[in-house]
C-alpha cells in the first residue's frame, strides 16, 4: 500500500469528470459543479488504497495494438460466418493448450482477452487445478486452455503471432508474475 | 451519408442473423459461444458505426464510442466466464470423432 500523489488524484478526478460530462451531456452550472464535486470526492475516497500509477507508454502501446487486433477480429468473423453458412457445417472443435512466455501478468490477461475477442477461439480456463485431467491431459499450471472451433482458428493461436505482438507491447515493462 | 449508414447497419444485421443461425445449428454450448461472439464483435460494431454515421457530429457519437468500449471490454469477460463455468460443471466439448 503506497500513498498516491496529488498529481494522480487530479488525473483520476479529471477522468471521472470527463465521463460525467460525456454521459450527462449538459453544460449548465448545476451539472458541471455537481459533477466536479462528485468526481473529486470519489477520487479522494479511492486514493488511499489504490496502487494506481498510470503507465502512459504502456497505454499508448496498447492503443496502437487495438487496430491490429480489430483486423484479426474481422478475419475471425468472416471465417466463422463461412463455417456457419456452409451446409456441411465443417467444424472440428478442440481444446488446445497455450503456454505463454510473456513474463507479465497483465500481458497474459491481454492475451486471454484477445483470444476470446476473436471469433473462433475462446479462452476456457486459466486455472488448471479444477479441470479433470481426462479432458486436457496432464496439467500444466502456466498454460491457458483454449477452445477452438476448427483447425484454422486453432492455428491462429498456436502460431504464436498474437503472443509475439503482445510481447512487443510489453517489451519495455519490467517482469512481474 | 445516409446510404453509407444504411449499408453499415445492413452489414451489422447480416452478422447478427448469421450468429442466430449459428446458435441454432451448432451442436453444444462451447461452439455456440463462438457464434454468439460474432454478435458482439462485428455485428454490434457495424450497427453502432452505422448509427454514428446517421447521427453526424454530435455528443451522442461520444456516447456510442463509450458503448463500444464497454462492449469490447465486457464481451470477452462474459464469454470466458460462461465457458469456464460450463467446463467446471463437467460438460464435455462436442467432438467430430468421439475419442
Amino acid at each position: 500500500m503506497r500513498p498516491v500523489s496529488s498529481e494522480f488524484l487530479v488525473l483520476k478526478a479529471t477522468a471521472l469528470f470527463v465521463l460525467w460530462v460525456l454521459l450527462s451531456g449538459s453544460f449548465d452550472w448545476v451539472h458541471l459543479v455537481l459533477g466536479g464535486v462528485l468526481s473529486f470526492t470519489v477520487a479522494w475516497i479511492n486514493s488511499g488504497h489504490s496502487p494506481f500509477v498510470p503507465k502512459f507508454r504502456l497505454w499508448g502501446n496498447i492503443l496502437l495494438y487495438l487496430p491490429w487486433l480489430f483486423l484479426r477480429i474481422v478475419e475471425g468473423s468472416l471465417h466463422m460466418s463461412k463455417l456457419i453458412l456452409n451446409p456441411d457445417l465443417p467444424i472440428d472443435p478442440r481444446l488446445i493448450r497455450v503456454e505463454p512466455k510473456l513474463g507479465h501478468r497483465s500481458a497474459v490477461v491481454l492475451l486471454g482477452n484477445s483470444i476470446t475477442l476473436t471469433p473462433g477461439t475462446i479462452t476456457a480456463e486459466v486455472d488448471h487445478d479444477v479441470v479433470p485431467e481426462t479432458l486436457i491431459g496432464e496439467a500444466d499450471p502456466d498454460a491457458l486452455l483454449v477452445h477452438a472451433i476448427d483447425e484454422t482458428s486453432a492455428r491462429d493461436v498456436t502460431s504464436g503471432r498474437l503472443e509475439a505482438k503482445i510481447a512487443e507491447v510489453f517489451k519495455n515493462e519490467e517482469r512481474s508474475l | 451519408m445516409d446510404i453509407l449508414s444504411v449499408l453499415f447497419i445492413l452489414a451489422g444485421l447480416f452478422f447478427l442473423i448469421v450468429a442466430a443461425i449459428g446458435v441454432i445449428r451448432l451442436p453444444d454450448v462451447f461452439s455456440r459461444a463462438h457464434a454468439v461472439s460474432l454478435t458482439d464483435s462485428l455485428g454490434a460494431f457495424l450497427m453502432l458505426v452505422g448509427l454514428a454515421l446517421h447521427e453526424g457530429l454530435s455528443k451522442n457519437n461520444l456516447k456510442i464510442i463509450a458503448v463500444l468500449a464497454l462492449l469490447y471490454i465486457q464481451n470477452p469477460v462474459i464469454t470466458h466466464a460462461t465457458i469456464r463455468a460450463a467446463l467446471r460443471a463437467g460438460l464435455k466439448p462436442w467432438r467430430r470423432r468421439p475419442s
